[in-house]
């Protein structure tokens, strides 16, 4: 009888045992070395390293009233929010947004704008960087990359004022009365507020001024470059061009496309270039997103910060959907992701 | 991936999560409720001081926004000023009261304001209890319920004995008789200056410009050698009323915005005198006349290259402020030693000429601005009164604190005791010396520059609807000369327009009509190309606008 309740009460442990076997197997963890480890329940994992928790929990405080609960305001979106107004209007801004013209060419505008702007400063750092690493000259390389740095560390208001008075039509614009001394044209060129003119203006202004700032990060790819390769080079009789071709630029390839794609995700976020150079009359290829939402906010008599909110939060996600899908392309090329 | 998407939406939960819970408040109620939330928010707010029962209300504290009309800020004496003000007004309403001043940028006055009154509530340190509007703020403002109705206070105040331009305020009153804006002074106007110099250099006489064309051709005459003939903030300030004050012989009778003809509302931004005033800037442009810089020229870019030092890039005419501003130009070309051998004669006026007086009959006097009061919402009057009578009914009390509004603070932009000064102490050429007696009213150095003698504070003492009676008068003759003239050459400018509709689209209107303009003036396309565009565009909103506005 004994033995009868003995094996029972074994049975019943054993089937216990197997319950929570089988219940815990997705708490299991099995290493690289085939081991199987049973995870603790994450209560006990966090008192385990409460250290750890302590000291992360500032930053989580942090990040939750500064990055979170700004993001309570995404509900006005949804709301008609002017003066002493505040009711729930459900898509209607957005619906008001797709169908207004002047949204979409923002929109289109930010894109085109921020995706040439990326493909140009880029491929300009690629190039001054070849050249910089090529310097035999030490001296006037460091003078070179510091005088390149320098515009980075204007404000976008001082760059969009020196241009300005540089391209202006007034007898102060450097470059009209050198283009009208030299015979070259009759009339001055309205290049601030010409239509065909105003972007590719704008391009070179960053090309000035962020082309220093983004070679950083290319000459210090060139510098991890293995020497042996240029020694392979020279003992197979490649000129100079020949080894920038053949050995500088693959090396470089990964890292180009890796701030290609870490830029992409940030394609919508313009505002302060385009704000201090843009004007009325170059509205159709210069309003972006950002300028779009800063006008019917701060320029309006009576603003409707619901229709703002919308929109805002419109570029929020599209900006969310180029994270993932950048991630996405980072993951294929590096090998991981960049979240 | 599948990971960084489950992320994504258990971060989107989250934020929809907070933003739940955040609705409790009003938001999430229908919008009779949140209405009535906010406005029991804003009476919650106040009510701490208020004695319901006894309907009377004791402000203690008193919040205004004002634009750079207020000429005392913070650089020029502005803590004296209200030190001097609390004092008055405190023996006048028998309790100590406290005036908190914010005056944002004169550039973005607007916007601020728009964003004080739609995210603040009354009590809450920031939002206003009475403020400064454009004529064309006022209006978008005046139906929106935020305004109070001050026909009463107006009707019962004591200045209105001493009232000597009472069709200011009346004008301003609804069909309903209901009263939303005090103006205490009327709105003053532009007229053109012309440098004497010039005139001389060019051997013309300005009694000579009497039409379009000789107006023309004395900018002709100036454009030469870097000098161009005329400067503007703009080519027309299509954002503010009356919109066309700044290049009157350009755009001699349009009207570019809605305004009342012949007893209906019409857009005069479509009419045939528009298209005929862009193409006359579109040729002064293209002929040069007209500097490049005005395009995106801010009334202070305009006016500071146009007295500049450097006169050899300078513009010989410049429409501008009346009265206190000719004073205010001739003083800055002194300063930067232009002309300084013709004194106080280095400005002439040009009269109206024959196109603008068959048209509108003169110089256009702008709609004045005005003080509006905030109306808590709580269907109380007592702090709305409260804020009229320690505010605006002392503003124009005739003697101590209409003087503080008008020439500033006692002792420090003005005095009456004995003194003497020098401005331009080193400077031979500039030097002048001022003497006065003991009871002797006189302005003295501006606060921030003792090298410019001080000219006013928020109140023009020669616009105000009802006089000081101290006897307190700048005699200044080049001021007295400006006002006159403008007085005697001035029409009351058209009405600005009340609409919800046009209140929305009011901005864009705007910015797209300035764009047109803009394009049309450097050519890129015709004036009727331009309109016809805008119709194209604003056509069905501007005929809704107008049914609206004619149905009032």
């Amino acid at each position: 009888m004994q033995n009868f309740e003995n094996s029972l009460y074994l049975t019943a442990i054993n089937k216990n045992f197997y319950e929570w076997g089988s219940k815990m197997s997705k708490k299991q963890k099995v290493t690289s070395t085939g081991q199987t480890i049973n995870k603790k329940p994450l209560g006990m994992r966090i008192w385990n390293h409460r250290g750890f928790y302590l000291m992360f929990l500032p930053v989580l405080i942090y990040v939750l009233i500064i990055y979170y609960w700004p993001m309570l305001g995404v509900r006005y979106a949804f709301y008609d929010y002017t003066l002493k107004k505040l009711e729930p209007v459900g898509f209607k801004h957005f619906q008001k947004m797709f169908s207004d013209a002047d949204f979409w060419k923002a929109f289109f505008n930010t894109l085109q704008l921020s995706i040439i702007k990326l493909l140009i400063t880029t491929g300009t750092a690629v190039i001054v960087s070849v050249f910089i690493n090529e310097m035999a000259n030490l001296f006037a390389k460091k003078v070179l990359q510091t005088v390149i740095y320098l515009p980075h560390f204007m404000s976008w208001t001082v760059t969009a004022a020196i241009f300005t008075l540089f391209l202006s039509t007034s007898s102060t614009g450097f470059v009209n009365e050198t283009l009208k001394s030299w015979g070259l044209i009759k009339e001055s060129i309205d290049f601030m507020h010409e239509l065909t003119l105003w972007r590719p203006v704008y391009y070179l202004v960053n090309i000035w001024k962020e082309t220093g700032w983004g070679t950083v990060i290319f000459l210090a790819t060139l510098a991890g470059i293995n020497p042996e390769l240029y020694e392979a080079a020279d003992i197979d009789g490649a000129t100079r061009l020949q080894k920038i071709w053949y050995v500088t630029v693959p090396e470089l390839l990964n890292t180009i496309i890796i701030v290609l794609i870490l830029n992409l995700a940030k394609v919508l976020n313009l505002f302060e270039s385009v704000f201090v150079m843009y004007n009325n009359r170059v509205f159709a290829v210069s309003d972006v997103i950002s300028t779009y939402i800063y006008r019917k906010t701060f320029m309006t008599a009576i603003p409707n910060y619901g229709y703002t909110t919308a929109v805002g939060l419109f570029k929020s996600l599209v900006g969310c959907a180029l994270v993932l899908i950048c991630n996405w392309a980072s993951k294929k090329v590096r090998g991981r992701g960049i979240i | 991936m599948k990971r960084k998407v489950l992320s994504l939406i258990l971060s989107t939960a989250m934020v929809a999560s907070l933003a739940a819970c955040g609705s409790s408040a009003p938001a999430a109620t229908d919008s009779q409720s949140a209405d009535t939330t906010a406005s029991e928010t804003a009476a919650d707010a106040t009510a701490a001081t208020e004695t319901a029962e006894a309907g009377s209300y004791e402000l203690t504290d008193l919040y205004i926004t004002v634009d750079g009309t207020l000429t005392a800020n913070v650089d020029n004496g502005q803590d004296a000023f209200i030190e001097q003000w609390e004092a008055a007004v405190s023996e006048k309403i028998g309790h100590d009261i406290k005036l908190h001043i914010n005056q944002p940028e004169h550039s973005g006055y607007k916007d601020n304001v728009a964003q004080l009154l739609t995210t603040g509530q009354p009590g809450d340190g920031q939002y206003p209890d009475a403020l400064i509007m454009s004529a064309t703020m006022f209006k978008q403002y005046q139906n929106t319920g935020i305004l109070w109705n001050m026909a009463d206070a107006y009707a019962n105040a004591e200045f209105q004995s001493r009232i000597t331009l009472p069709s200011i305020n009346e004008n301003m009153k609804t069909a309903n008789g209901e009263l939303y804006a005090f103006a205490p002074t009327y709105g003053n106007g532009c007229v053109t200056y012309i440098k004497q110099s010039w005139l001389d250099a060019a051997g013309l006489k300005v009694d000579d410009i009497k039409t379009f064309d000789d107006y023309y051709n004395m900018l002709k005459a100036f454009t030469k050698d870097g000098q161009t003939g005329v400067i503007a903030a703009g080519f027309g300030k299509l954002d503010e009323a009356p919109y066309i004050n700044y290049m009157p012989e350009f755009w001699q009778g349009a009207y570019p915005a809605i305004y009342q003809k012949d007893g209906q509302w019409v857009d005069g931004f479509q009419e045939q005198a528009t298209i005929d005033a862009l193409t006359r800037l579109a040729q002064g442009y293209a002929d040069g006349v007209i500097d490049k810089d005005t395009e995106e020229a801010s009334t202070k870019t305009a006016r500071e290259k146009w007295f500049s030092n450097d006169q050899t890039t300078s513009e010989g005419v410049f429409t501008y402020w009346a009265g206190t501003w000719l004073r205010t130009l001739t003083d800055n070309l002194d300063k930067n030693d232009v002309d300084t051998d013709l004194g106080d004669d280095r400005l002439v006026q040009l009269p109206p000429i024959k196109e603008i007086k068959d048209t509108w009959g003169g110089y256009i006097n702008r709609e004045a601005p005005v003080w509006v009061i905030t109306d808590d919402g709580d269907g109380d009057n007592s702090r709305e009164q409260a804020i009229f009578d320690a505010l605006l009914e002392t503003m124009l009390d005739g003697d101590k604190v209409q003087t503080l509004w008008t020439y500033g603070a006692e002792d420090v932009h003005w005095s009456t005791h004995a003194e003497s000064f020098t401005t331009n102490p080193d400077d031979p050429d500039k030097k002048k010396d001022y003497e006065y007696a003991e009871g002797e009213f006189h302005l003295k150095q501006s606060p921030n520059d003792p090298n410019s003698v001080w000219k006013k504070n928020h109140l023009d003492p020669v616009l105000v609807i009802a006089p000081l009676t101290n006897g307190f008068i700048d005699n200044d003759e080049l001021v007295t000369a400006g006002n006159k003239f403008f007085t005697e050459n001035c029409v009351d400018a058209p009405q600005s327009p009340s609409s919800e509709i046009l209140t929305e689209v009011e901005a864009d209107l705007a910015t797209d009509k300035t764009t047109l303009m803009n394009e049309v003036v450097a050519g890129k396309k015709s004036a009727e190309e331009a309109i016809a565009e805008y119709q194209t565009k604003w056509g069905d909103t501007i005929n809704e606008i107008l049914e609206e506005l004619n149905a009032q």
